[in-house]
């Protein structure tokens, strides 16, 4: 059966919420993301794209290429707030919906064309959007989640596009390979190095060649490039694992500062396991050296929530993996292994006063926030923690240096 | 040199003792039996070197010899043979080895049993006897209990605890603890020791299941238990093991009495719809009743029942891991067990109503915490 997919995307979203906050913003270049030489670009207007700044460069070299910008830092939380508020409008208005990150949606329409057409649908929707959020927004439409995503991608910035169906094709064939989601940097070169720059030439590639030379991937960049995705819109999504982690603004040796980073990390997650009555078998440590090295290291445990034990896996496993004597850039916690239940007590480890205090130190933290009460080793480390419940079904939070 | 046995015969000595050949060990001579005939008494021998076992058997021989024999080709070969004298042919310069029956010859290379390691020596700082069938008992009603974590070896073994006047075995891996006292097994001395769980195994399929009395002779570094004509010896796990008294509560105030049957089966039931990782179920005792129910959140699976049961004490919700309890409940004889809770974070009790004759069966339960505050 013929489907009714529609992609639609927030424009340049965190600047567009910082210039309903201050309309002093409007039609200058902005660039949000950190602000000390570290930084990475989070998003910029499309003023300043005009320069050639984009997402996830150096705030540095985006200071060279576009002198004039103002450069703020991002409030996450502020952030999130108005995503939820566009997620409450679209699950007012369409039957099956799929957050796909903070500022992105896939809205399955199939059959709402005996009403209006999906194409008004969509259209009043992205007014209803637009006038109830402030917030511009794009959308495309098509048979499927991939080339509907490619023609939100072309209708930027606060335009719409259908591609009907049976046109895929040649609607995609004049585009570059790289718009083809999943085709990073890496790949467009190998492609590039066969002679391929537009979708055209991968439709009239063999799919065989194309699974010989990329691999597994190249089978879907292939059926992607023909305009076939079969792929559902999924409604809830399963959280396979619980994470966070710190980049320093100056790169340190100060072990015992680690620790105490690492230690308010796997406090402040193991609360998250047990908000979310999750239990995890896999810890696993993440290091980046000044060098960009990155090491990460993981061991399997008996299903836990408990603080003591996950504290004491984590320090064990950061002295095992931090033995390079170099500046450390980057540490970062992972929970994996996820389900729901309960901490199983141990007769030697777990005590009834323990389990006590954590109740205790959890309803605490329900109330007044989650850095209300805190192990004093973790004091030092003010900025970790997260306001959502990452059990909710939607996608993970995008960290402000990882948007892709 | 020759000697001749009885095929069925030499068959079931070696097969007593088979359990303690690895498949595929580090020296390779541990693949095989020593066979060690001095008169006309055969004494086998197999080992891992971590556990050993020795059986013997009266054979018609003419001269002393030790010689190794692959153990699989041996068995094998016996096993496929009906009940006849076998005669084994032992070639003294190559310790080539010919079995020859009515039917013909075969033949296999063995080694010098020279070669062979020594087994430790039977050195004991204290010993005592005890039933087979006791032994048996004490090793199957607690072996279930011990943990496979390698990080806490100590869990790993079965802790045996002389008293003066009681032996207590005592098995745990920290969720649960089972401690299986017998009153009628007085050493005399205070001592214990931890056996690693494989000797234990094969320990409960070679002994005769009545009351052939067996020796429990030990010292710091092994454990020697000698009964009929064979004897297994095992290294101690050379680890401390946890003061298990310090966590089995004395005071539970709150007493559930009910069918062991009914629970158990309730239980297999229930758990068919709880989590498939964590097997959580939960039990709320209200008045006289007993409710068990699961429930896996991620698959959309719940299970509910209601039992009766006679309970003393205040109402309460309390998690277990259904695996654990179902366990202990297979385990423990009798139609009645009786639950000793006090409250939903501390440890349970489960005990047989009524103890058999000398024996004192204790087993504990960690609850798990629900999250329901």
């Amino acid at each position: 059966m013929e489907k009714n997919i529609a992609h639609m995307d927030l424009d340049s979203f965190f600047v567009s919420v910082e210039r309903l906050r201050n309309s002093s913003f409007e039609g200058i270049p902005l660039i949000i993301g950190g602000t000390g030489d570290r930084g990475v670009v989070a998003s910029c207007s499309y003023e300043a794209r005009a320069f050639g700044v984009r997402s996830a460069m150096p705030v540095k070299m985006a200071r060279q290429l576009c002198p004039g910008a103002v450069i703020i830092r991002g409030d996450s939380q502020l952030y999130s707030h108005y995503s939820h508020v566009v997620t409450d409008i679209i699950a007012d208005s369409v039957p099956l919906y799929e957050k796909s990150s903070i500022d992105e949606f896939y809205l399955d329409l199939t059959g709402m064309d005996r009403f209006f057409g999906c194409w008004q649908i969509a259209l009043n929707l992205k007014d209803r959007i637009q006038k109830e959020s402030g917030l511009p927004i794009s959308f495309g439409l098509s048979a499927n989640k991939t080339v509907s995503k490619i023609a939100t991608d072309e209708a930027k910035p606060a335009g719409q596009k259908h591609v009907l169906y049976g046109t895929e094709k040649p609607f995609l064939a004049p585009l570059s390979v790289q718009k083809i989601p999943g085709v990073g940097n890496e790949t467009y070169k190998t492609l590039r190095g066969l002679g391929i720059k537009l979708i055209h030439t991968v439709q009239q590639m063999p799919l065989e060649l194309m699974e010989k030379t990329l691999g597994k991937p190249g089978k879907d960049i292939w059926k992607k490039g023909n305009g076939i995705d079969n792929s559902p819109v999924v409604p809830y999504q399963e959280r396979k694992s619980l994470s966070t982690e710190r980049t320093f603004e100056k790169d340190t040796i100060d072990v015992p500062r680690l620790e105490s980073i690492l230690v308010a990390m796997a406090e402040n997650l193991a609360y998250q396991l047990r908000k979310g009555n999750k239990v995890c078998a896999c810890v696993a440590v993440k290091i980046r050296y000044s060098d960009f090295n990155t090491h990460t290291q993981q061991i399997r445990i008996p299903y836990t929530s408990a603080d003591h034990v996950l504290i004491r896996h984590v320090k064990e496993l950061f002295r095992k993996l931090y033995n390079r004597r170099l500046l450390v850039r980057l540490v970062g916690v992972r929970y994996s292994e996820l389900v729901t239940g309960s901490l199983q007590m141990n007769m030697f480890e777990d005590s009834e006063e323990m389990v006590n205090l954590y109740q205790a130190m959890d309803r605490i933290r329900n109330r007044y926030g989650d850095s209300a009460v805190k192990r004093a080793i973790g004091m030092g480390a003010k900025t970790i923690g997260r306001s959502d419940n990452p059990f909710d079904g939607g996608p993970p939070p995008l960290l402000a240096n990882r948007r892709s | 040199m020759k000697f001749i046995a009885p095929s069925n015969e030499l068959l079931q000595h070696l097969l007593t003792v088979n359990g303690a050949i690895m498949s595929k060990p580090l020296i390779p001579i541990l693949e095989n039996f020593l066979f060690d005939i001095k008169g006309n008494k055969l004494t086998i021998f197999s080992t891992d070197l971590e556990t050993s076992m020795t059986t013997e058997m009266p054979v018609e021989a003419k001269d002393d010899v030790k010689v190794a024999v692959p153990s699989k080709m041996v068995i094998d070969i016996l096993r496929s043979l009906p009940d006849q004298p076998v005669t084994f042919n032992v070639d003294e310069n190559n310790y080539g080895i010919e079995v020859i029956n009515n039917n013909g010859r075969y033949k296999m290379a063995g080694q010098d049993g020279v070669d062979f390691p020594n087994l430790p020596e039977k050195s004991g700082d204290g010993s005592f006897v005890v039933p087979s069938n006791v032994l048996l008992r004490a090793i199957s009603k607690t072996l279930f209990a011990t943990g496979n974590d390698e990080l806490r070896m100590n869990l790993t073994g079965l802790y045996l605890e002389m008293k003066n006047d009681q032996v207590n075995f005592v098995a745990t891996d920290a969720n649960k603890l089972v401690r299986f006292t017998r009153k009628d097994l007085k050493p005399g001395v205070e001592d214990s020791f931890i056996i690693p769980k494989k000797p234990l195994n094969l320990l409960k399929t070679a002994l005769p299941n009545d009351d052939t009395p067996v020796t429990v002779d030990y010292n710091k570094t092994n454990v020697f238990f000698s009964f009929g004509g064979t004897q297994l010896i095992c290294r101690l796990l050379d680890e401390k093991y946890p003061d298990y008294n310090a966590v089995i509560p004395s005071e539970n105030p709150n007493t559930l009495n009910i069918s062991r049957g009914d629970f158990l089966s309730s239980i297999n039931r229930i758990s068919i719809f709880a989590s498939r990782t964590t097997h959580q179920i939960r039990l709320k005792i209200t008045g006289n009743e007993l409710q068990i129910s699961a429930e896996d959140i991620e698959m959309a699976n719940e299970a509910q029942e209601k039992l009766a049961c006679e309970y003393e004490g205040e109402d309460m919700e309390i998690g277990f891991n259904a695996r654990f309890l179902k366990d202990m409940l297979a385990t423990l004889d009798g139609d009645q067990v009786q639950m000793r809770l006090s409250q939903p974070n501390r440890a349970g009790l489960l005990v047989p109503v009524e103890n058999e004759k000398d024996e004192d069966v204790t087993m504990l339960i960690m609850p798990m915490m629900l999250n329901n505050y």
